[in-house]
């Protein structure tokens, strides 16, 4: 149904129709149903080139479509990825990607095709040894090569933590600049999908956060994940890349089908806003949406609970993009205009990254806060499996949290 | 050039009846005897120790010389010889407190100057901190050494962050040695595949690993050995089984066959050499080199030597053995003696060289040091740079900020940086 109203307002509709992949089904266990009804994911061509900080990367290149004529593509997020993957190892020789079960397109499908498509030199498995793999990725950037190396999930880089921080994050210091790794990129599918239990569901970023030499990506949609990997590829710094896995399928939009980049280190303002600030970054965008939505027309059973007077507040929505460094000025000048600071992440509570972000805040704003920050995060339990629904922060914990806040 | 000793470390496979047939997808064939094994070698024996020349620097019956004429014959010993020439200055310096730490390669000169010699002065080598004989070899200089361990304004290898022999320098493809140990042995991989899609360093380089057996027990080697020989790669590791890991005595490090045993588990070509031998670590790493570059793939060596110095300036190990024992490995096995009497017996070499060698290596070590202990630290201000390469994130120039703001409030007052600053280039000027 959304392809089909999609379609109907484009103006390339029959071209879509002719080169869009097939819809995929909903993942199982599918919570969110804001995803594929939402509406920060670009459905036109027109929305899709206009989408901001947009740098295009072809300017040099003389058979680049320039401008207007520029083509997108609808795509999910692994068609994404995959679409930035390729564009990196076809403007690169020097590009290589590896990890575990990528030759066959991946247990995700990031990589389908593209060993076929570049050889099995440049795209191949490696045995099932997370430190080697980045062991072997920053040995390869070393010597000023592009490693593009997959951890499976994210829950499986902790054996990899010792090579991220102790090596990858340092080299460029401790060598006084004569080495670095920059052409280190490390892509990881992370948070919760439903049914991922205790280690198919976990969002380490803010175990990273404090590994200074280090960059943390983690994209919220199809568009922003080929223009954030693009960037992270290309940033001379070591960058781990996240990858919201619940969104590999239901996150569809259209994406230009050129080489473009999004800038790292900066947030996002999806929606403006006058009353409270809320930031997030990947999967609780969509959850924040939804929120936005109850806030402003609670559902018969919560409406109790959302006092008229706080119905027509005007929420700004921030997605936060990069982890570290993370865009401290535009969270801060949002919250002197707001007052009013909700953190929402799926990673527990204690230590993560809500913390740093609300210390911080409250250093900048203290004389503009209204009320304290609130953070909306996991528990601190690990995510157990049957229990899921209770653990994220989904819709009504963020309406309660806004709520909780404006009325302080 | 070499008799079958080096090749037959690489067991043929054996003959087992195959009237079972084979196992889908393996080579095994099927028995119906219940036979354990263990030894890699088929026979309870362990895996030999190639010797070109015995305890008083005599070759061994039978064992045929690598090709070495007198200059370069002289050019390993000077190395040698400078080694503990340097170790011994360096480790008084510590003594006196005026560099924070050192540790010395007493002991496994051979092994390390012999590997140096055996590889190009452009392969890539990541070691893991008793490997400043390669640096040295290949032209580092002594004054480069004496400006990483004092950390002043000339240090090349990292401007003063890292402890002392932390050494690194791209012109001398040796990568910045780190502390934790062993994680050089996967991106030894990494970098060797690097050299093999290099269209002008492929079929030319290899990526050569140094590291101790006590590391070859991190997972890091495990994961490395596996790489380095699932995804080819001219990869040459260099173990230095030195008998020590700190105070750890090898026998508590491994129950199998030392390092050795290990490599034909992840079907990598290994051979066992005598690190005290010179001439044998020659040997074994020229054709293990070959063979690197040959296979295009991971090959394995072991050098068997002895820690004769303390682990580091902040160990004493006569906490765990016998200081006897370490004199009797100094006087019978001491692989600079060894090859001083081959190249005597050779008449390359006379008491008279060595005395002049001696006296001419101690000059040009107290001259460096003496330099060294002059020259100030680099700028306060680089304790911020290089964090991260592009634009500075905002988090490290505010924290520079602040300590600017602090040092303007205190510097000149807080007697614990009052003092410190002045080891600094401007003395802090350029923050202040």
């Amino acid at each position: 149904m959304l392809a089909s109203r999609r379609l109907a307002r484009s103006p390339i509709a029959s071209l879509l129709r002719r080169n869009s992949t097939a819809v995929e089904p909903p993942p199982a266990g599918g919570h969110l149903p804001s995803v594929a009804t939402s509406q920060y994911l670009r459905s036109t061509r027109e929305k899709a080139l206009r989408t901001p900080g947009l740098q295009w990367n072809d300017e040099d290149d003389p058979h680049a479509i320039i401008g207007v004529e520029r083509e997108t593509r609808k795509m999910n997020v692994y068609q994404a990825v995959r679409d930035a993957l390729s564009i990196a190892l076809t403007k690169d020789d020097n590009a290589v990607v590896f990890g575990e079960d990528i030759a066959f397109g991946g247990v995700f499908r990031c990589t389908m095709g593209l060993a076929e498509e570049f050889g099995r030199e440049r795209v191949f498995n490696t045995p099932l040894t997370e430190q080697g793999i980045a062991g072997f990725a920053i040995g390869m950037a070393s010597m000023g090569h592009t490693a593009i190396a997959e951890i499976q999930f994210a829950d499986y880089i902790f054996p990899a933590f010792d090579q991220l921080v102790n090596e990858a994050a340092k080299i460029r210091y401790r060598s006084g600049g004569a080495f670095n790794v920059g052409g280190l990129t490390i892509r990881t599918p992370t948070m919760s999908v439903g049914h991922g239990g205790l280690y198919h569901s976990q969002s380490p970023e803010g175990f990273f956060m404090g590994a200074s030499g280090l960059k943390i990506v983690i994209p919220r949609s199809p568009i922003q994940a080929k223009g954030l990997l693009l960037s992270s590829i290309r940033d001379p710094n070591p960058v781990i890349f996240m990858e919201p896995k619940i969104l590999y399928r239901s996150a569809v939009e259209q994406v230009p089908m050129d080489d473009y980049t999004l800038p790292l280190g900066r947030a996002e303002t999806l929606v403006p806003g006058a009353d409270l600030t809320l930031l997030t970054w990947g999967t609780p965008i969509y959850h924040c949406e939804t929120a936005l939505d109850m806030l402003a027309n609670p559902p018969a059973g919560i409406a109790q609970h959302v006092p008229e007077s706080l119905r027509k507040a005007k929420i700004e929505l921030i997605d936060l993009r990069s982890i570290l460094p993370w865009d401290a000025e535009t969270v801060a000048e949002s919250v002197k205009r707001t007052g009013r600071l909700v953190v929402v992440h799926e990673a527990g509570m204690t230590a993560g990254v809500g913390a740093e972000i609300a210390a911080e805040i409250q250093k900048r704003c203290f004389l503009r806060l209204a009320a304290p920050v609130k953070r909306v995060t996991g528990w601190d339990t690990p995510v157990a499996l049957q229990y899921e629904k209770f653990y994220i922060p989904d819709a009504v914990r963020i309406v309660d949290a806004m709520v909780e806040t404006l009325s302080y | 050039m070499f008799r079958p000793v080096l090749a037959r470390t690489i067991q043929p496979r054996r003959s087992l009846h195959t009237a079972l047939g084979n196992l889908p997808h393996t080579t095994s064939p099927l028995v119906s005897n219940l036979t354990f094994f263990n030894s890699v070698t088929g026979s309870n024996e362990s895996i030999p120790t190639f010797r070109v020349l015995d305890g008083v620097g005599k070759p061994v019956e039978g064992a045929q010389m690598p090709e070495i004429d007198q200059s370069l014959a002289r050019r390993l010993y000077e190395n040698m010889q400078l080694l503990p020439t340097l170790d011994t200055v360096l480790y008084n310096v510590q003594r006196q407190g005026k560099i924070s730490f050192h540790m010395t390669s007493h002991g496994e000169e051979g092994t390390i100057i012999g590997a140096a010699a055996a590889l190009d002065p452009e392969d890539e080598v990541l070691g893991q901190y008793r490997e400043m004989g390669v640096l040295l070899w290949r032209g580092f200089g002594i004054d480069n050494v004496m400006a990483q361990c004092f950390g002043n304004q000339e240090d090349t290898s990292g401007k003063g962050r890292q402890m002392p022999v932390h050494f690194g320098s791209p012109k001398h493809h040796f990568h910045t040695i780190s502390s934790p140990l062993a994680t050089q042995i996967p991106q030894a991989a990494g970098v060797g595949y690097a050299l093999k899609r290099s269209p002008e360093r492929r079929g030319r380089n290899i990526a050569a690993c140094f590291f101790g057996e006590g590391a070859a027990s991190e997972g890091d080697f495990h994961a490395g050995m596996l790489l380095a020989s699932t995804i080819p790669a001219p990869t040459l590791y260099i173990a230095r089984n030195n008998g020590f890991a700190i105070s750890t005595p090898s026998s508590e490090q491994y129950a199998g066959d030392g390092i050795a045993s290990r490599g034909p588990g992840y079907g990598i070509d290994t051979v066992r050499v005598d690190g005290n031998d010179v001439l044998a670590v020659l040997a074994g790493i020229r054709e293990a080199r070959r063979r690197t570059l040959e296979q295009g793939r991971a090959v394995l060596v072991e050098a068997m030597s002895y820690r004769v110095g303390h682990h580091s300036t902040s160990d004493d190990s006569f906490a765990y053995r016998q200081r006897s024992e370490v004199e009797d490995r100094k006087r019978i096995d001491n692989p600079i003696v060894r090859f001083r009497l081959f190249m005597e017996s050779q008449g390359w070499w006379n008491a008279d060289e060595e005395e002049a060698l001696k006296a001419r290596l101690k000059a040009d070590v107290m001259k460096a040091f003496k330099r060294a202990d002059a020259l100030p630290r680099c700028e306060l201000g680089e304790l911020f740079t290089d964090v991260y390469g592009g634009e500075e994130p905002w988090n490290i120039r505010e924290q520079r900020e602040e300590l600017k703001s602090l040092l303007k409030k205190y510097g000149s007052t807080w007697e614990p940086w009052k003092t410190e600053l002045g080891k600094f280039r401007s003395k802090g000027a350029d923050l202040i």
